[in-house]
C-alpha cells in the first residue's frame, strides 16, 4: 500500500481486493508508527472509522458514493473540519473546533473520503519548513530513508540518534508527509507562495496549487486571501487530476470563484509533447540554484526537446522582485486577517479583565508566535498612511508587472513552463533554523510565490534525488485555468522520470503492505 | 551523482546525448544577484514607531528585537523602490476583469447562537463578554524605548 | 456636505444601513445666528459654520450586505448572526443583490454619478463589537458619487417664507455594520450582540467654522447622533462653541466628541482618535462590483448575476420635489399644502383618490383632507391607513357640499359623524339627522318669521345698512339648525325686504 497510489486503491476497493476498514487500519497503525515525523497535529481515529465502516457498506451494497469512496486522506489543518479541532498550529486556536467543513472537506467527504487527521504546519502556515508550529517540527521522512542513510553512511553527519533529520518543507509539510510515508492517498495543503509545492518537492510527492479561483477557499483559515488556494499533494499527477475534479468549481460562499462550470478530465497514458512549447524562463536561474537541481533543470529541458516539444528561453523580467513584492502583500493581508484573533468570540483569551484593549492584546502576545507578530508588526507598518503609496500601493504595481510577465510569455505562444521548485534539497533542521523565517522563506519560495502573484496554475513533480539521497522536484507553470493541458506535461514528465518512491531504512511493521501493492498492481 | 539508476535509464532511452546541457535552453549562470539591503534614510523604525505600531495592531515585542525585526523587513521591501511601476495601475485581484459573484437576497443561516456562544470563553446570558471597552492601553514602562532592553 | 453609508442600506428618507448599509456624504453650510451676532458684536468678520454629515441607513433587506443572515429589528442578542457575522476563520464575505439594487436606487434618487465599477475595501480598528477586527466598505471607489439634492427650507414662520437649498453628496458607499456594545459599568463588562440590525438613522457630523472665503478651520467630528432634532442642537451647540474659542483667541482641537442630549452639549469622547490610522486596504475576497446598463448588458450572462442601472432608474417611484411640483400644478394647490401631502406617509395618494371620485375642485378637497382629516387623526393618534374614514367617504361628503345638497357646516357635522366610525355614508347620516338643505318653500317661512321677529334689524337694512343682512342671514341659519343655502337665504329675504 505504501506508494500505491489512489487510482489503484480505489480499483481494488472496487474490486474487492480490499476493504475500506481493512485499508483505514492499515494507514492507522503507519500514522502510528511515523508519529515520530510528527505529521499528524489530530489523529480523527474514531471518526474516520465510522467513515470507513460506512464505506464498506455502501461497497457491499454496490453502492460507492464516488472515486474516493473509501479512501483515506489527510487535511492541512489549516482547513476548518466540522466537529474536529482545526488549531493552524497555534496557540491561538488551540481547542477551536469549527462548526463546519470547508467547502474542500465537504467535498471531499461527499464523495465518501475517509478523513484519518489534521496535519502539520508552520502556525497559520507562516514559513517553509513546517517547523514553526507549536507541536513541534514536521521531519521529513526521507531523513528516515534507505536512499538517504545509504547515500550518507560513510558520512560522520549521520548518526543513529535521530539529530540529523531534513525538513519536510512547508507549510504543508504534514501533508507532504503523510502521503510521501503512505499513511494517506491524498493529502489537502494550501499554497499561498509555494507552501503545497515546497514540501511536495522536499518529499518527493507530486503537489498542485491550481488556479486561483478555481477551487473554493470557503473555510481555509487564510494567510493572503489574493493568493492562497487549497493545493493537492498525491504520489501521481494521475490522482491529483482525480482529486482536481472532485474540488474544482463555483462556490457560492467564496465570491472569488469562477462561475464557468469545470470539465474534469482524466488524463491519457500516451502523451505527445511535439505539439508543445516550453519556455524556459531564465530568471529562475537565481542565485544559490545548487548545481544539481541546475543540471535536473538543463536535462529535462533537453529531454522534452528530444522528445519533439519547442523549448524557448523566456523572460519573466519582475522575477527578481516577485519575492519581496510577495512580502509585503503578504504581510499587509496576514495583518488584515490575523485582526479577528482577539479571543473574544473563539480561541485562545488570556486572562486579562483591566479593559478590551488589554485583554486583546494580551490574547494576541500569548496567542500568536514570534514569526506571527513579527508578520502583524511588519504589515501593519506597510498599511500606515504614511506608508501605503510607498509600499502596499507599490507593491500592488510590481504584481500587475509580474502577472503581465506571465501574460506576454503565454500569449507569445508559450504553453507551460519549466523551473526548478526550489533551489535544492531539503535543508537539515539544525542548518534551516541558523536563519529566521522570513529570510528562509525568501529562499525557499524564491520559485514558487510567482504564480501565486500571477494566479497562474503549477505543479512541482519528484524528477530525482540529490547526492544526499534526498528528493528534488521541478515546477511546471501553466495558464490560468489551464489544468488539463499542465498536468498531462507533468504527467509525461512524472512517466519518463520513473521517481522511485520513499523506502524506509528501518524496518516498519507495514512493509508487507509494499508487497500487496505489487500483487494487487499485477491484477489492474 | 544525484542521477540514479532509475533516472540515468530514462535519459537514454530519450535518446539522451548532450554533455552537461552545453547546448541547454537553461541558463547556467545566475541571471542576477541579490542586492545588500540597505537601510534607506526615510525609513529608519524607531521605538516610537514599534510603540504605535504595536498600539494600532495590538501585538508586542516589547524588546529591541523587534525593532530590528521590522526594520529589517522595511529593508528588504524598499528593493521594491529600483522598479519603475510608472503607469503602472495596482493590482488588488487577479480576477479583476471577472464579474463578482452576487447573492440572492434570501435567509439561508443565523439562528446558531448556540453553537456560537460555545465556542467563546465568556458568555452572559446571549451574549459574548468583553472586559470593559473605551480605555486606551497603559503607557508602557519606557526601558525598553530608549536601550537594548529585555523581553518581558 | 452629506455622506451616505449604506450598511444595511437605506438613504436620508429610509432606514438606516449598518449591517448593510448606505452612506451618503455631502457638505453644506449652516450659519448660526448666535454666531453671526457674536460677531457682529466684537466687530470682526461673520463666523460661518461648515457642516459635512455621514448618515448611515439600514437598507430594506431579508439578509446581511454580505451574509446571509436575517436582518431583522429587536431579535433576541445574536440570534440573527451567521458564522461569518461571528467572523469565524475561514468565512468569507458574499454581496447581497437587493442591496446594490438599494444602493443603485439611492444614488439615481439623490442625482449621483453610478460607478459601473466599483471595489471593497477593509477598514482597520478593534472594537470589540467589531469581530474581525475591520469593517468592509467602500472608501477608494464607492458605488455612487457626486450627488445634489435640492429641497426648499422656511425661511420665517410662514409656509410661503421659502428658500431653495442644495446639498451636494459627495458618495454613497455600501457598508458592514458593527455590533453592538452594551456597557456594564457595575459588573466592568461589555455584552456583545452581533445581531446589527438597529433600523435608526445614524449620523456622524463634521462641523468647523471659518470666515466665509477663508480655508476652513479645524473640524470636530459629532458621533452616533440618532434624531433630525438632535442632529440640529449638536451642530448649532458645536458651531457656537467653536466660534466662541475662536473669538477668545483658543484654538479648535481636532476631536471626536458626542452629543449628550440631557445637556444639550456636545463633550469629548475618551478615545485614541488622536493616533487612529485606519489602515485602509483592498478587501481581497470580493473583486471589483460591476454594474451594467442597456447598452453593455453582455449575452449569455445568468440574470441573477446582472445589475442593470436602466432597469432600476424604471423602478424608481417619483422623487418628492418632482411629486410637490406635479401637485401644485395639476391640482392647483399651494406649495405648502403640497410638503404637507407628501411629508405625511400615504396623505398624498389619500387626496388623490378623494379627487378621482368627486367633481369637486381639488382647492376646496384639499382643506378637508390637511385641515379636517390629519386634524382628526392627529388628535385620535392614528396613521393614514387607520383612518375610519375612507376617501370614498370622503368624496361623497365633498360632492353633496359641491351639489349644495348641504350646507358647509352641515358638511361639519356630517365629517364629525363619520370620524365616530359605523358604516353610514356621508349621505346616510344627512337623511338620518335630517341635515339636507330646506327648500324654498321651507326656507320662505323661516326668512317670514325671522323678518317679523326684528324690526330693528329689518329697519336698520332699509335705511341702507347692508351688513345687517348677514345678522339675518345667520339667524336664518341658526334656526334651520345650518340647513339652509346662505345665498338662497339672502335672496328671499332681500325679496321680502323689498330691496
Amino acid at each position: 500500500m505504501l506508494g500505491m497510489s489512489l487510482r489503484e486503491a480505489a480499483a481494488a476497493l472496487r474490486c474487492g481486493q480490499l476493504n475500506p476498514i481493512e485499508l483505514y487500519q492499515k494507514c492507522l497503525s503507519l500514522i502510528k508508527e511515523t508519529r515520530f515525523l510528527n505529521a499528524y497535529i489530530n489523529v480523527a481515529e474514531d471518526v474516520a472509522l465510522r467513515q470507513a465502516t460506512e464505506a464498506e457498506k455502501r461497497f457491499r451494497q454496490g453502492k460507492p458514493l464516488g472515486e474516493l469512496d473509501g479512501i483515506p486522506v489527510a487535511v492541512k489543518d489549516n482547513f476548518s473540519t466540522a466537529n474536529i479541532e482545526t488549531t493552524c498550529a497555534s496557540q491561538m486556536l488551540k481547542g477551536y473546533i469549527p462548526p463546519y467543513n470547508a467547502t474542500v472537506v465537504q467535498k471531499l467527504l461527499d464523495q465518501g473520503a475517509v478523513l484519518m487527521g489534521k496535519t502539520n504546519l508552520d502556525e497559520f502556515g507562516m514559513g517553509s519548513g513546517s517547523t514553526d508550529s507549536i507541536f513541534g517540527p514536521v521531519k521529513n521522512p526521507w531523513s528516515y530513508s534507505k536512499q538517504y542513510r545509504e547515500k550518507n553512511s560513510g558520512s560522520r553527519t549521520i548518526a543513529d540518534d535521530d539529530s540529523d533529520w531534513v525538513i519536510a518543507g512547508g507549510s504543508s509539510g504534514g501533508s507532504a508527509v503523510a502521503v510521501s510515508s503512505g499513511t494517506c492517498f491524498v493529502a489537502l495543503g494550501s499554497d499561498t507562495g509555494g507552501s503545497t509545492r515546497n514540501p511536495a518537492s522536499h518529499c518527493g510527492v507530486v503537489g498542485l496549487k491550481p488556479t486561483y479561483g478555481l477551487v473554493s477557499r470557503h473555510g481555509l483559515i487564510p494567510l493572503v486571501n489574493s493568493m492562497d488556494v487549497p493545493g493537492i499533494l498525491a504520489r501521481c499527477v494521475d490522482d491529483v487530476a482525480t482529486v482536481l475534479g472532485v474540488l474544482a468549481g463555483h462556490d457560492p460562499l467564496d465570491s472569488t470563484t469562477i462561475q464557468d462550470p469545470f470539465q474534469t478530465f482524466t488524463l491519457p497514458d500516451d502523451i505527445d509533447v511535439t505539439n508543445l512549447c516550453v519556455g524556459i524562463p531564465k530568471e529562475y536561474h537565481a542565485p544559490g540554484l545548487s548545481t544539481e537541481t541546475l543540471s535536473l533543470w538543463s536535462r529535462t529541458a533537453d529531454l522534452l526537446e528530444d522528445a519533439g516539444a519547442k523549448v524557448v528561453e523566456v523572460s519573466l523580467p519582475h522575477t527578481r522582485y516577485s519575492i519581496v513584492c510577495y512580502h509585503v502583500l503578504c504581510t499587509a493581508e496576514v495583518a488584515s486577517n490575523m485582526a479577528r484573533f482577539d479571543g473574544l468570540e473563539y480561541g485562545h483569551r488570556a486572562n486579562v479583565e483591566d479593559s478590551t484593549e488589554a485583554m486583546y492584546s494580551a490574547t494576541r502576545r500569548e496567542g500568536f508566535n514570534d514569526v506571527v507578530r513579527g508578520r502583524i508588526l511588519s504589515g501593519n507598518f506597510f498599511l500606515l498612511k504614511q506608508n501605503y503609496e510607498k509600499y502596499f500601493l507599490k507593491a500592488q504595481k510590481v504584481r500587475r508587472l509580474i502577472a503581465d510577465d506571465f501574460v506576454k510569455v503565454f500569449k507569445s505562444g508559450v504553453d507551460v513552463l519549466l523551473t526548478p521548485t526550489t533551489l535544492g534539497d531539503a535543508a537539515p533542521y539544525e542548518d534551516f533554523i541558523q536563519e529566521d523565517n522570513r529570510t528562509r522563506s525568501a529562499q525557499e519560495d524564491v520559485f514558487t510565490q510567482c504564480a501565486n502573484m500571477a494566479g497562474v496554475p503549477a505543479i512541482t513533480v519528484p524528477a530525482g534525488l540529490s547526492s544526499r539521497g534526498l528528493p528534488l522536484g521541478l515546477q511546471f507553470i501553466g495558464q490560468a485555468f489551464r489544468e488539463q493541458q499542465l498536468l498531462s506535461v507533468a504527467k509525461w514528465f512524472e512517466k519518463q522520470m520513473n521517481f522511485c518512491p520513499l523506502d524506509f531504512y528501518k524496518h516498519l511493521e507495514n512493509r508487507d503492505i509494499c508487497q500487496r501493492k505489487s500483487n494487487i498492481a499485477s491484477l489492474l | 551523482m544525484w542521477v540514479q539508476k532509475t533516472i540515468a535509464k530514462c535519459w537514454r532511452t530519450a535518446g539522451f546525448t548532450r554533455f552537461l546541457s552545453s547546448q541547454s535552453k537553461v541558463p547556467q549562470n545566475p541571471t542576477w544577484r541579490i542586492e545588500p539591503e540597505t537601510e534607506a534614510q526615510d525609513s529608519h523604525v524607531t521605538p516610537e514607531l514599534i510603540d504605535h505600531l504595536e498600539r494600532l495592531a495590538l501585538v508586542d515585542f516589547r524588546n529591541q528585537e523587534g525593532v530590528q525585526r521590522l526594520q529589517s523587513a522595511v529593508n528588504f521591501a524598499n528593493q521594491l523602490h529600483h522598479v519603475n511601476t510608472d503607469g503602472i495601475e495596482p493590482l488588488d485581484s487577479v480576477l479583476e476583469d471577472r464579474a463578482l459573484y452576487i447573492r440572492g437576497d434570501e435567509v439561508t443561516s443565523g439562528n446558531c447562537s448556540e453553537i456560537l456562544l460555545q465556542k467563546a470563553k465568556s458568555v452572559v446570558e446571549d451574549y459574548f463578554v468583553a472586559p470593559p471597552g473605551n480605555i486606551p492601553l497603559p503607557q508602557k514602562e519606557n526601558e525598553y524605548l530608549s536601550t537594548k532592553g529585555e523581553d518581558i | 456636505m452629506l455622506q451616505v453609508s449604506c450598511g444595511g442600506c437605506a438613504l436620508l428618507l429610509g432606514p438606516s444601513v449598518r449591517s448593510s448599509q448606505l452612506c451618503y456624504v455631502g457638505r453644506g453650510w449652516r450659519t448660526a445666528s448666535t454666531a453671526c451676532k457674536h460677531a457682529r458684536d466684537t466687530g470682526s468678520l461673520p463666523w460661518e459654520g461648515v457642516v459635512g454629515l455621514e448618515v448611515h441607513a439600514q437598507i430594506n433587506s431579508a439578509s446581511k450586505l454580505f451574509s446571509s443572515s436575517q436582518v431583522k429589528f429587536a431579535a433576541p442578542p445574536n440570534s440573527t448572526v451567521s458564522f461569518f457575522d461571528a467572523s469565524l476563520p475561514g468565512t468569507l464575505p458574499t454581496l447581497n443583490k437587493r442591496c446594490i439594487e438599494a444602493a443603485v436606487m439611492t444614488g439615481l434618487a439623490l442625482n449621483c454619478a453610478i460607478n459601473k465599477k466599483s471595489l471593497f475595501d477593509r477598514k482597520h480598528y478593534f472594537y470589540a463589537d467589531l469581530p474581525a477586527g475591520y469593517q468592509i466598505t467602500q472608501q477608494r471607489l464607492p458605488i455612487a458619487v457626486n450627488g445634489l439634492l435640492t429641497y426648499r427650507y422656511p425661511t420665517g414662520k410662514k409656509w410661503s417664507d421659502m428658500v431653495t437649498k442644495c446639498v451636494r453628496i459627495k458618495q454613497i458607499q455600501l457598508e458592514q455594520d458593527s455590533g453592538k456594545s452594551l456597557h456594564d459599568d457595575f459588573m466592568r463588562q461589555t455584552l456583545i450582540d452581533l445581531n446589527r440590525a438597529e433600523g435608526q438613522l445614524r449620523v456622524d457630523a463634521n462641523i468647523s467654522v471659518h470666515h466665509p472665503g477663508e480655508p476652513y478651520g479645524v473640524r470636530t467630528e459629532v458621533k452616533n447622533i440618532n434624531s433630525a432634532r438632535f442632529l440640529a442642537r449638536a451642530i448649532d451647540y458645536e458651531i457656537k462653541r467653536q466660534t466662541d474659542i475662536l473669538n477668545n483667541g483658543g484654538i479648535v482641537q481636532n476631536e471626536t466628541r458626542a452629543f449628550d442630549y440631557k445637556l444639550g452639549a456636545t463633550i469629548p469622547m475618551r478615545d485614541k482618535e488622536g493616533k487612529q490610522d485606519y489602515r485602509f486596504m483592498p478587501e481581497p475576497n470580493l473583486p471589483p462590483l460591476i454594474l451594467y446598463d442597456s447598452k453593455t448588458l453582455p449575452r449569455n450572462i445568468d440574470a441573477g448575476q446582472v445589475i442593470n442601472i436602466d432597469l432600476i432608474k424604471e423602478m424608481l417611484p417619483e422623487l418628492p420635489n418632482i411629486t410637490r411640483e406635479r401637485l401644485v400644478e395639476e391640482y392647483g394647490i399651494l406649495p405648502e399644502h403640497s410638503f404637507v401631502l407628501v411629508n405625511e406617509d400615504g396623505l398624498k395618494e389619500y387626496f388623490e383618490a378623494v379627487v378621482k371620485m368627486t367633481t369637486a375642485d381639488p382647492k376646496k378637497i384639499i382643506g378637508w383632507v390637511i385641515k379636517n382629516l390629519l386634524g382628526y387623526l392627529r388628535q385620535e393618534n392614528l396613521t393614514i391607513k387607520q383612518s375610519l374614514i375612507t376617501p370614498s367617504a370622503l368624496a361623497e361628503l365633498v360632492t353633496l357640499l359641491e351639489n349644495k345638497v348641504i350646507s358647509s357646516s352641515a358638511a361639519q357635522q356630517v365629517f364629525q359623524e363619520l370620524c365616530k366610525g359605523g358604516n353610514k355614508t356621508p349621505t346616510l347620516i344627512v337623511k338620518e339627522k335630517k341635515l339636507g338643505l330646506l327648500d324654498s318653500e321651507q326656507l320662505e317661512g323661516i326668512c317670514q318669521k325671522i323678518v317679523d321677529e326684528h324690526d330693528e334689524e329689518v329697519a336698520a337694512i332699509r335705511k341702507g345698512n347692508l351688513k345687517v343682512m348677514n345678522k339675518l342671514i345667520g339667524l336664518v341659519q341658526k334656526a334651520s339648525k345650518g340647513r339652509t343655502d346662505p345665498a338662497l337665504a339672502k335672496t328671499i329675504l332681500e325679496k321680502k325686504l323689498q330691496l
